[in-house]
């Protein structure tokens, strides 16, 4: 008798294969297009949790796996890991964004005024069943503001900074390929402040709020206040070979401050991400505004929550469980087995 | 002479799926590792088409040591044909264009999941081990900076308190597979999940052993003859799995390391666990002239 022919394990794989994507159907660049234009949420999130910037691939991914958005992820990172570095933009700046919505809930008004924005916070989440029994969803058309608000706005911590109320962070003067980098240096600990901010952009969305909301349901100290959230688009400014500095287009970011009083100080959180995704900048924020001597060991320390949020990781690790592991598993029961047989052997001794 | 003479054609991956700087950084990382035999070295870990978990650590090592020139073998669990070992198999060949083979003594570079062959390893082959935890204090301490410190210095103190406490509570060191092992007589390490029964094979081995963690990031090694030493008491000796006498009911193999199949009556039945080596065991049992080498174990015995 001979062992299973290895052409059987790759015929098997093969197949499983066929069997998931005969479900999806032909992917065609029609179907991508479609994603891309009625799913820019969701593209978001995924070019967030990728770090990778791109609609059409991001569109891509979510086509080849179905929606499955761990793999998708998956997807668009082992890309990029194979994408050469071509520049590194110039730092964008929370006054120099093009501001689509920006509030703030520590003051009634802010310098740049309250910007609501695209947002479905007031909306009646009620399922628009119409559409189902063949009634076309048409969207009210918007009605231009009288008076546009501002493109561009300081972030409100500078004005609390003018005012004494927080101390503002130090600009950091890092340039290029100098910027700690995470996807090409390892994550050590104490984390540079790079590695924080870079790791909680593109965490997994689920992960980062599970944390955060355990820190703000009561298990971390600090209680946030949205001292501003803003999505944005970012101005790509790249420098051409020959010299000058232009434009290679616009990043859609959502970033949140938030704060909490610390004696006469507020003490600020921050977290920013590409594409918009409200949800995780504020549960971000919320747990870099906790991670300063937070207790080893807990949701809001950064070691803790900067290794959980990472969604590709988390996600591998949770399904490699479904690997063979009988080899392990064997080891283990020959301990269990001999301790038991140590065990029945011990013969009680008799009473005096 | 043209720039286009000059360049080579836009190719969607480079050679080996890694660029040239996630290369370099793990040559570095790894040299540096067999320069610390043991000691575990963080490097940035790129995204590879594989989940995660998934063999990603030691599938970066292969991609960075490959060439046309090397002879793959993969395995998982001891065997060839196990569907991840096929895939990454599939994956490295198709990315580096080497030729696979699934036997042991043809093989220049091994990459495997939670065993090592039973035919010796020479001084010209590489074992990769893929690792899911690097880190052999996980159980006494979880938090990553706090255990890098304990390594440094050298405090393995609750890793000995804890095998105590297992001697005293069930008779015996509870531990199975990844047993932790002194390297060097300086770093405790975890071997990564083999069984106890290869452990031994890697003291004072022949053959480099780099040990990769994608997941989390770090690797080491255990180069050639180097000390590796199981974490015992000197009145509680070291104890491999009791499969010395069992003998493998497909090729007649005893005295190795099996899997144990359950069977309908409530019995077990067993098969050698190193695929290749049953298959070579039942071809040379059916006459053929297949070369068989030199084993770590005799007669269930560790020999060396």
């Amino acid at each position: 008798m001979a062992y299973v022919a290895t052409r059987g394990g790759e015929r098997a794989i093969e197949q499983s294969q066929r069997l998931f994507r005969e479900e999806m159907g032909t992917i065609t660049a029609a179907r991508v297009a479609e994603i891309r234009r009625a799913m820019p949420y969701l593209i978001d999130r995924v070019m967030g949790e990728a770090s990778l910037y791109d609609e059409d691939l991001a569109a891509l991914a979510l086509a080849q796996t179905g929606g499955e958005l761990y793999e998708a992820v998956l997807l668009l990172r082992s890309w990029r890991t194979t994408q050469p570095r071509l520049a590194v933009a110039e730092p964008v700046t929370q006054d120099g964004l093009f501001t689509h919505r920006r509030i703030s809930a520590a003051f009634k008004d802010i310098p740049g005024g309250q910007v609501l924005g695209p947002t479905l916070d007031y909306a009646h989440r009620i399922l628009a069943t119409e559409v189902l029994s063949d009634q076309d969803y048409r969207p009210e058309p918007v009605e231009p503001a009288a008076r546009p608000s501002p493109a561009q706005q300081p972030s409100v911590a500078a004005w609390q900074a003018e005012n004494d109320l927080l101390t503002a962070a130090e600009p950091d003067k890092t340039a290029g390929n100098d910027i700690p980098d995470i996807t090409r240096e390892p994550l050590l600990f104490p984390s540079k402040r790079a590695h924080t901010l870079q790791s909680l952009a593109r965490a997994e969305t689920g992960g980062v709020l599970a944390l955060g909301y355990a820190a703000q349901r009561g298990y971390g100290q600090a209680h946030p206040t949205v001292n501003e959230l803003r999505l944005a688009e970012g101005e790509v400014m790249v420098k051409h070979p020959r010299g000058t500095t232009f434009s290679a287009g616009r990043v859609k970011i959502s970033q949140a401050e938030v704060v909490n009083k610390k004696g006469t100080q507020l003490e600020l959180g921050f977290a920013a991400t590409l594409g918009w995704n409200e949800v995780k900048v504020i549960a971000a924020a919320t747990l870099d505004l906790n991670s300063e001597g937070a207790p080893k060991g807990s949701a809001t320390e950064e070691e803790f929550f900067l290794y959980h949020t990472e969604g590709v990781e988390s996600s591998g690790f949770c399904i490699h469980f479904k690997l063979p592991h009988y080899v392990t598993f064997q080891s283990s029961l020959d301990a269990m087995r001999d301790a038991k047989k140590k065990k029945a052997a011990k013969i009680p001794e008799p009473a005096e | 002479m043209s720039l286009k003479s000059l360049t080579k054609d836009w190719e969607p991956m480079s050679y080996g799926f890694l660029d040239a700087s996630a290369k370099r950084e793990i040559r570095r990382k790894t040299l540096k590792a067999i320069a610390v035999p043991g000691c575990q070295m963080p490097y940035a870990s790129r995204e590879v088409p594989m989940a995660r978990g998934w063999g990603t650590g030691g599938l970066q090592i292969s991609c960075t040591l490959i060439n046309l020139q090397t002879t793959v073998k993969v395995i998982d669990q001891g065997a060839d044909d196990s569907v991840n070992a096929a895939s990454i198999r599939r994956f490295l060949s198709r990315v580096s264009g080497a030729p696979t083979t699934m036997d042991t003594l043809k093989a220049d570079l091994i990459q495997s999941r939670h065993r090592i062959p039973e035919e010796k390893l020479r001084e010209d082959q590489v074992l990769v081990l893929q690792v899911p935890n690097p880190e052999p204090l996980r159980p006494v301490q979880p938090n990553m900076s706090i255990a890098r410190q304990m390594h440094a210095d050298a405090d393995y103190g609750r890793m000995w308190l804890q095998l105590y406490e297992q001697i005293v509570r069930s008779g015996r060191v509870m531990q199975g597979a990844s047993y932790p092992s002194l390297v060097h007589g300086r770093f405790v390490m975890t071997p990564s999940p083999i069984p106890r029964w290869d452990v031994s094979k890697m003291h004072m081995a022949k053959h480099l052993t780099i040990l990769s963690a994608g997941r989390e990031k770090r690797l080491h090694a255990v180069p050639p003859y180097t000390r590796v030493e199981p974490l015992v008491f000197d009145d509680v000796p070291y104890q491999v799995e009791e499969h010395q006498d069992l003998t493998c009911a497909r090729s007649g193999a005893k005295g190795f390391f099996m899997n144990e199949i359950p069977q309908d009556d409530g019995s077990s039945t067993y098969e050698v666990s190193d695929s290749e080596f049953g298959v070579k065991t039942i071809r040379k049992g059916d006459g053929e002239p297949v070369e068989i080498g030199a084993t770590w174990y005799h007669a269930g015995e560790m020999t060396q």
